[in-house]
């Protein structure tokens, strides 16, 4: 049975118009991704919007009620140099990826570690920079305690923030552990004080103040840091323009030495503390 | 009324007494903590040297923003209450069971629940449809200056707005159980008189139920407002710049921690105990039949 030649062609025709749409789709998905990109819409409306939480250094309120912190000074400068306004959106932390995911604000930047967990979830720039965890504990209850080991016991309480990479680097690096969280810092700190736990786990700087601050009650057991982690931009998945202007903007404000002496200015000098006075 | 004390007053008053004074003598002595109250002023007032002028802090802006969120929120609850009461003793049994559900609903769930599922599912699709924020962002001088009193800074508008609605939401469904009881509580016989004398039944509930029945109505309504108030730190959880929000976010700067939760206690306490005070005058004046 031959078919007739009409219905080859038919089919011939469609086949070439689907390829065709096909073409075109592509192009516009293209001109689409742009338009739809957050960047776009920051552009547009002439304002981007930062979810952060009050952490210190990274932000923190001054009497004035201005935010100030190496965190804010990165977000105004990268809306300096997109041309924009910045507007902060103070988060808790615990629900500040959630908000992002439902468009609360733009970006997250707040100090957020980059995690493989958390990179399910939103995307990350490149790291602008690098912070650790540190131990702080209480002088009587881990007396002797020199080595993370020492900590890694049952009868060990570790305090730590909700939701924080403190807490997961907790449960990571000293299993063994007991793990005691809070919603927030404060917390924390006046259960190792009161000697409810042995030590807290939280990221660097705010552990070394707060044993300075204590110092007939708590040390230091560790030098430095034991943990490394990578500090990104968090921002909404399948927005590739947008992760590709932040990565340009912080490859170039690296280079710049400007990252590294903000990051000086907050984490290693005390100069502004007067302006929480 | 007999004004003395009788030897077991004496004896409950020394003890209340003993165990403050030692609740306070733990706090300074055994709480590993240092004190340092000087910083609460500069949060509460502060002077600004560049323009000369003194501007509230963050604690009393928070103050203020609990005020706005409150009495917003109340009405928006009043309003709702109102609509959903009148509906719950409605004679269609469609208006009575929506009115039922809208209010078990609510009152079976707790408020902390409440407030994060309408954050995240319910705002994100009812806000944007108002295009506020587009709206508010646009304004400038007077009236940016205008807005901002009565309602938010315009940048925080959208969170001002599902706090709010969360707010009303949750308080309606209270108000509307005091409506009803309220038109409950008239007897039957103010129905029948009126239907008597030949009065439409929009008539009767004007002009013979509700006048009776508000008098009902008022106090537990002022004390719903001050429950409101209280509500309204619960919203600090999805980021309103509300007196408890606002309280963390100084303590997370300033690692002070004690000193400003008692702040903020003192300032609820305040602000309420005046509006109790209110509403006892409230219900004095209408239980002497003035009104």
């Amino acid at each position: 049975m031959k078919k007739p030649l009409w219905i080859m062609q038919v089919i011939a025709l469609f086949t070439l118009v689907f390829c065709l749409a096909g073409l075109g789709s592509a192009a516009s998905i293209q001109q689409q991704l742009a338009r739809e990109s957050t960047l776009e819409s920051i552009i547009r409306s002439g304002v981007i919007r930062v979810g952060m939480d009050t952490f210190l250094p990274w932000a923190m309120k001054s009497t004035s009620g201005e935010y100030i912190g190496f965190e804010i000074d990165v977000a105004r400068r990268l809306a300096e140099d997109m041309g924009v306004k910045v507007e902060f959106v103070p988060t808790k932390w615990a629900g500040i990826i959630p908000a992002l995911l439902t468009s609360k604000f733009d970006v997250i930047i707040g100090g957020m570690g980059i995690t493989p967990q958390r990179a399910l979830k939103v995307n990350f720039s490149i790291p602008y920079d690098y912070s650790g965890m540190s131990i702080v504990a209480h002088k009587e209850k881990a007396e002797g305690f020199s080595t993370i080991d020492d900590f890694n016991k049952p009868e060990v309480e570790i305090a730590c923030k909700l939701g924080t990479s403190a807490a997961a680097a907790t449960k990571k690096y000293l299993p063994e552990a007991t793990v005691r969280l809070y919603d927030d810092e404060a917390q924390t700190y006046q259960e190792l004080r009161n000697g409810k736990v042995h030590a807290v786990v939280a990221s660097a700087p705010r552990p070394a103040f707060e044993a300075i601050k204590y110092s007939d009650s708590l040390f230091m057991p560790l030098k430095g840091t034991f943990t490394q982690e990578p500090i990104g931009f968090a921002i909404r998945k399948g927005d590739p323009d947008m992760l590709a202007f932040l990565n340009s903007w912080i490859t170039n404000v690296n280079l710049e030495g400007w990252l590294k002496e903000r990051h000086d200015y907050w984490f290693e000098t005390r100069d502004w503390a007067d302006l929480l006075e | 009324m007999k004004k003395k004390f009788s030897i077991l007053d004496t004896i409950i008053i020394m003890a209340a007494m003993i165990l403050v004074g030692y609740i306070l003598y733990r706090l300074n002595h055994s709480l590993n903590y240092s004190w340092n109250w000087a910083i609460i002023p500069s949060y509460l007032l502060h002077y600004n040297e560049q323009t000369e002028t003194w501007q509230s802090g963050l604690l009393l802006q928070g103050f203020f923003t609990t005020i706005r969120l409150s009495i917003w929120g109340t009405l928006l609850a009043a309003l709702l209450g109102v609509m959903v009461g009148m509906m719950s003793i409605s004679r269609r049994l469609f208006l009575r069971l929506s009115a039922r559900t809208y209010v078990e609903l609510i009152r079976n769930i707790p408020a902390l629940v409440l407030v994060f599922i309408f954050y995240f599912f319910v705002s994100d699709q009812l806000i944007p449809l108002l295009h506020i924020d587009r709206l508010s962002r646009s304004l400038s001088g007077e009236s940016r200056l205008l807005f901002s009193f009565f309602l938010s800074k315009p940048e925080m508008i959208t969170q001002f707005l599902s706090g709010v609605i969360t707010l009303g939401l949750f308080q309606g469904a209270y108000i509307a159980e005091i409506v009803r009881g309220g038109i409950q509580s008239i007897e039957k016989g103010q129905w029948e008189a009126s239907a008597a004398l030949g009065l439409t039944s929009w008539q009767q509930m004007r002009r013979v139920i509700l006048p009776q029945a508000i008098k009902n109505m008022l106090p537990p309504l002022a004390n719903e407002f001050i429950n409101t108030i209280k509500y309204s730190s619960i919203v600090s959880v999805i980021s309103i710049q509300e007196l408890t929000f606002q309280g963390m976010q100084v303590m997370a700067s300033t690692q002070v921690t004690i000193e400003v939760w008692i702040t903020i206690t003192a300032m609820y306490l305040v602000l309420c105990l005046f509006l109790s005070m209110f509403v006892n005058r409230l219900e004095y004046k209408l239980s002497q039949g003035r009104f």
